[in-house]
């Protein structure tokens, strides 16, 4: 007979041996696995962009003097807007409901003859604001374009007419604003989430399903075997995951990798144990594929993508949002992430998240586990 | 002789129903034990109780000398167990599945290839390991499934409808199989419904609603049963004739097998030549009758009608 941990480590050996040859033999789970991430994060990172430039605009001049043409060559000039059509200032309605351009510059007449005199002289844009949030990003960047022009006539004119204050804004991290950046992170743990939660139980409730499972609790084999040999080879398919959609974000989106790569994969580590601890548990409560899909893929994608701050910022949620976000484990994933990767941090800045991920993983497994047990009578 | 497997009084019950309902019994070492019963007579719950997979509500059972409700795990590295509904895993071969359930029982290395190597020789499979096991027939399907539960050599085997869905020349291999490793001391509990498989068996227990109802020799319980001498007639419109025979002083009972009817009658009241007749006259043609051998399947419609109702739970 031999020693009890040997054969405790052959029989975990066994059931994760057995789980890598059906993930070997099923190519959907390799798809879902790995090429879904890299389709996705390609996808986003490409198709999906914050980034707003080369607007259609539209141009009423009605003023038609170097300076107004002047203030038409500063809009179109740096490529953030393209004159589309010019027009008369009554027709821009008309042009932003048929979809011709986002927003309509106006230059009344006399606005040559103002800056002449050194008065103020205004022009109106009118913008599109059926989309808000591309409308204050328009609004930003054409607030940006008119300063800098009447700085340029400033100091044209030799006057002293720089602005007593002026505010200049300095964007660490993600100095050009760039969506990619913001995005990969967030979406890294968007991946990560679905893959686990679905992978873990899609098998465990397959072994339900099948009556499998029955065969195993007749063999000595015991729950905490096919916990660990369940989870083993998926926690390793979950860390690949995670480098390789480091490693196509760093390639393709230039995205930064400027932490420790130990850290990122414990943090990783962390998270995966959490999210393969809800699948396990998703599937030992349905015992059936098909509803542990819905479960999973309702109980892993829409936290992580809602209220992780991948893309809408916790610190903008409803009150009792931002106290719910607080028990979802993609948020400390999300935030450690963007730390590691963009800022550099480290284990002094992320212990909170480490901590709260390891929380969470104890917890759930640990529910599982005690579930597991109950249902077998 | 040693007993392998002793039931005392076992019950299980699943809310108000007893699905297992005080059944006692004993299997010597190396027996091949039949356990036959309709479905829902308590076949599988009993099973999964033996195997330390479900408690017992009471009553207590040890089998390879480990009691099976203070100890189910030190039961489970003794047996080996092939359940009803799942045997192996389709989208392994053979051979991946051989060897995951040998370290599912923590063999490993060199012992576990020798093993593997025995049990594909000893139930023929040799040649087969690469083979999907999704894509082999149903019949060698359950002997790589037979051959994944003994692996581990144990010495009482448990096979919940091992040959369900499986053609006539594959099952009788089987049932050899089977035969030959009861010959060399493993114990075999084994349910079916093919009444022709229980002659194989040393031994058989009847389960009627979760009563064992009747427990002995196939022939002892032929005898025991159907005390009446049992008539076969066979011929053409028999099915319409035979009300004409039921009823009859000394007709215990007239069933339809196969295309012929099996009568049991009183001995001595009723000749081949005198049923001929009263089948001839109620319109049965080409009549033949002869005498016949009481089958377990009498066995069975007679110890089921006789089974008492099932006690209500405390």
């Amino acid at each position: 007979m031999r020693a009890r941990p040997a054969r405790l480590a052959i029989r975990i050996g066994a059931m994760s041996a057995k789980e890598v040859l059906h993930i070997v033999r099923d190519p959907r789970t390799l798809v879902l696995a790995f090429v879904m991430p890299v389709v996705m994060l390609l996808l986003f990172g490409y198709g999906v962009s914050f980034d707003l430039d080369h607007l259609p605009l539209a141009v009423a001049d009605a003023d038609r003097t170097p300076a107004s043409r002047a203030l038409v060559d500063a809009f179109t000039r740096a490529g953030e807007f393209d004159l589309v059509e010019r027009i008369a200032p009554e027709d821009a309605e008309d042009l932003f409901r048929r979809g011709r351009a986002f927003a309509a510059l106006v230059v009344r007449p006399g606005y040559g003859r103002d800056l002449a005199r050194g008065g103020r002289a205004e022009a109106a844009l009118l913008v599109d604001g059926a989309d808000s949030a591309s409308a204050s990003q328009v609004l930003q960047k054409a607030d940006a374009i008119a300063r800098a022009e009447s700085l340029r006539r400033a100091a044209a004119a030799g006057a002293l007419a720089a602005p007593p204050v002026e505010v200049r804004t300095w964007t660490r991290y993600n100095p050009e604003g760039r969506s990619a950046v913001f995005m990969v992170p967030g979406l890294t743990v968007y991946l990560m989430a679905l893959g686990a939660v679905l992978l873990t139980a899609l098998t465990v409730a397959g072994e339900w399903e099948r009556g499998s499972m029955e065969q195993l609790f007749a063999s000595p084999v015991g729950r905490i075997d096919i916990i660990l040999g369940k989870l083993l080879p998926y926690l390793g398919l979950g860390l690949v995951q995670l480098l390789l959609v480091v490693a196509v974000g760093a390639t393709a989106f230039d995205v930064p990798v400027r932490g420790s790569l130990p850290l990122l994969f414990a943090v990783g580590l962390a998270f995966l144990a959490g999210m393969l601890g809800q699948g396990l548990l998703i599937s030992v409560v349905t015992k059936n594929q098909l509803v542990a899909t819905q479960a999973g893929t309702l109980s892993s994608l829409l936290p992580s993508l809602l209220l992780s701050g991948m893309l809408f910022p916790i610190e903008n949620m409803p009150r009792a949002l931002q106290v719910l976000s607080r028990i979802i484990p993609a948020r400390y994933f999300v935030h450690a992430l963007r730390g590691i990767l963009l800022k550099g941090s480290g284990a002094a800045e992320l212990w909170p998240d480490l901590l709260a991920l390891a929380i969470f993983a104890v917890g759930i497994l640990a529910v599982a586990t005690a579930r597991f047990q109950r249902r077998i009578a | 002789m040693s007993t392998a497997i002793r039931a005392v009084e076992l019950t299980r019950r699943f809310g108000d129903f007893t699905a297992v309902n005080r059944v006692s019994f004993e299997v010597e070492e190396g027996e091949v034990f039949g356990y036959l019963g309709a479905n829902g007579a308590g076949k599988s719950t009993t099973i999964r109780m033996l195997c330390g997979l479900l408690a017992p509500s009471s009553g207590e059972a040890t089998v390879a000398g480990h009691d099976v409700g203070a100890h189910p795990a030190s039961v489970k590295s003794s047996i080996g167990y092939m359940s009803q509904k799942f045997s192996l895993y389709l989208d392994l071969p053979v051979g991946e599945n051989l060897e995951f359930f040998g370290g599912a029982y923590g063999l490993s290395g060199r012992e576990l290839r020798a093993r593997i190597g025995e049990v594909l020789d000893r139930l023929e499979l040799r040649g087969l390991e690469r083979s999907p096991t999704g894509a082999l027939p149903g019949g060698l399907r359950q002997r790589v499934a037979l051959a994944g539960a003994i692996l581990h050599r144990p010495r009482v085997v448990f096979l919940d409808e091992p040959t369900a869905g499986v053609d006539p020349v594959a099952r009788r291999h089987f049932w050899r199989l089977i035969r030959e490793m009861s010959g060399e001391g493993t114990t075999v509990f084994v349910t079916t419904h093919y009444l022709d498989e229980a002659e194989y068996c040393r031994r058989i227990g009847l389960m009627a609603d979760g009563r064992l109802v009747a427990l002995d020799t196939p022939a002892a319980l032929k005898r025991a049963w159907v005390p009446e001498q049992v008539l076969v007639a066979h011929g053409r419109g028999l099915l319409g004739a035979a009300a004409a025979l039921a009823g009859r002083p000394g007709v215990v009972a007239v069933e339809p097998f196969g295309a012929g009817l099996h009568l049991r009658v009183a001995p001595g009241r009723w000749e081949p030549a005198a049923v001929e007749a009263v089948l001839r006259e109620a319109g049965a043609a080409e009549v033949a009758v002869e005498t016949g051998e009481a089958t377990l399947e009498d066995v069975f419609l007679a110890a089921s009608g006789a089974a008492p109702a099932p006690e209500e739970g405390p």
